[in-house]
């Protein structure tokens, strides 16, 4: 048995931009205990939401909770308070929602996968990568007129419609996108040096995956088949533009990379089928009921599931909204997957993670 | 979304009788500042289409003392944390310094620390 030595990693770190602080034991370079703080950065959106805001403003407030997924929480925000207003949107609106939640997820994967290159040393596949991810960040511009904070999603549809140009565009630009996320597949999958570094690292098996409840490319990389869009479609009708469930059964941080690049030939399937089927309707319905009750609601954020728990009591402001980011379900299991490895990879696994402390932190 | 009550006595019997991590998953624990009273929430949903949401839900005293989940569900400790720090109130095992630092205002989604004040 060798010395063992305490390294923190974060909150600030080269590696890792997030406000999230790990501290490892280890033994002879190898993590034999991980223990994860989060608490650098809490901004107390949730009780601003139940105190400053009128309920309809509060989608633009949860936008902000998260620059990767603001479209998961404005949306997942609206379908709750949809529930306490007791409204159902226009079907376009929701074709809408879905297109937008897609594209997001494109940038949102394509992201995570940069910054495993890029930790595991690979400078030129993340530059590649973040290179391939731009076209989405435009079409974004396009359709929502923010790359980052869409303001898309509101309390009974969206804000803006599709504009047959765009669509136009969005399909002619994901037509050059395949033979690109061919190539990065190739090389996510074959590169020598990437699979050395990441084949086996972080892994964690289905059953641990189950054990610890965890959700998205996370669980489905360890072969869980959980994803919110394969489990309700009361609020947006996944199945009817294409979604396909995918997962692998690696559990490791390789397994994750494939599921991601995976995920992306689905999300691009999803949007030609959206464009190509877009209903016609309005984009909002208009109501002057406040919200009473209490209603729960779940999406499939590009980290897995995010939940909305709100409570009216018949005025404009909210009596609890209560957020549960996808990053939050994972911290038991990311705690426990980076226990075995090297430390020396311990930002590419984390990276693999695509932990969201934005979210997490809310 | 399908609501159980509980009490603290009977909860992790509850909890144990419902929860089959091959069936359904833990999604969040969660807690509404009633004023005298605290309600305090279980969220777990189905692997399955369609999926339900189940709520257990206990009325308590907000100086109770609540019995931990982590012997039945594995990553229960991340949400029971995080409510100790958030809400302020006392869970078995559970100390305070996850989300928020030890020494941060304690509850700053209490009704008493402003929460909820009318704009």
């Amino acid at each position: 048995m060798g010395k063992q030595y305490e390294i923190p990693l974060g909150a600030q770190h080269i590696s890792l931009l997030e406000p999230l602080h790990f501290k490892f034991t280890t033994e002879n370079e190898r993590i034999v205990d991980t223990q994860a703080n989060l608490f650098y950065v809490h901004r107390g959106i949730e009780a601003a939401c139940c105190s400053k805001f009128k309920f309809r403003q509060v989608s633009f407030v949860v936008g902000r909770v998260c620059g990767l997924c603001s479209i998961s929480h404005s949306t997942a925000y609206s379908q709750v308070a949809e529930k306490l207003v007791k409204i159902e949107i226009p079907r376009r609106a929701k074709y809408l929602r879905m297109l937008v939640i897609e594209m997001d997820r494109i940038h949102s994967h394509l992201l995570c996968l940069s910054h495993v290159a890029e930790n595991s040393g690979y400078e030129a596949l993340f530059m590649k990568t973040m290179q391939y991810r731009e076209f989405v960040m435009e079409l974004l511009e396009a359709v929502c007129g923010n790359r980052i904070q869409y303001d898309f999603s509101i309390v009974g549809g969206v804000t803006r419609d599709l504009k047959p140009m765009v669509a136009e565009i969005i399909l002619k630009r994901l037509k050059i996108f395949l033979p690109q996320l061919d190539e990065l597949m190739d090389i996510y999958k074959n590169n020598w040096t990437l699979s050395l570094k990441n084949k086996n690292a972080g892994a964690i098996t289905r059953a641990d995956a189950m054990r610890l409840n965890v959700v998205g490319p996370f669980a489905r990389a360890a072969g869980l088949a959980v994803d919110v869009r394969n489990e309700t479609e009361d609020l947006l009708p996944w199945k009817e533009v294409g979604f396909e469930m995918i997962t692998e059964t690696g559990g490791d941080a390789y397994a994750r990379n494939i599921l991601r690049l995976r995920e992306l030939y689905i999300s691009k399937r999803i949007i030609e089928n959206i464009i190509h089927g877009l209903p016609e309707s309005p984009l909002v319905t208009e109501t002057k009921a406040f919200p009473d009750g209490e209603a729960v609601a779940r999406i499939e954020a590009p980290r897995g599931e995010l939940f909305y728990y709100a409570k009216g009591n018949k005025t404009q402001v909210l009596e609890r909204l209560k957020i549960k980011a996808p990053t939050f379900s994972n911290v038991a299991a990311m705690v426990e997957a980076l226990n075995g490895n090297e430390y020396g990879s311990a930002p590419a696994i984390i990276a693999s993670f695509d932990p969201c402390l934005s979210c997490t932190a809310r | 979304m399908k609501k159980i009550e509980t009490s603290l006595e009977n909860l992790k019997n509850d909890i144990r009788q419902f929860y089959n991590p091959e069936l359904n998953h833990f999604i969040v624990m969660n807690a509404v500042d009633l004023g005298e009273k605290m309600e305090v929430q279980w969220f777990f949903c189905d692997y399955a289409f369609p999926c339900e949401v189940t709520t257990f839900y206990a009325l308590i005293s907000p100086d109770a003392e609540i019995p931990d989940l982590r012997e039945i569900v594995a990553s229960a400790w991340v949400a029971e944390s995080e409510l100790v720090d958030l809400m302020n109130i006392k869970i078995e095992h559970t100390t305070k310094g996850f989300v928020l630092e030890s020494d941060s205002e304690s509850g700053p989604l209490r009704k008493k620390n402003n929460y909820g004040k009318a704009i």
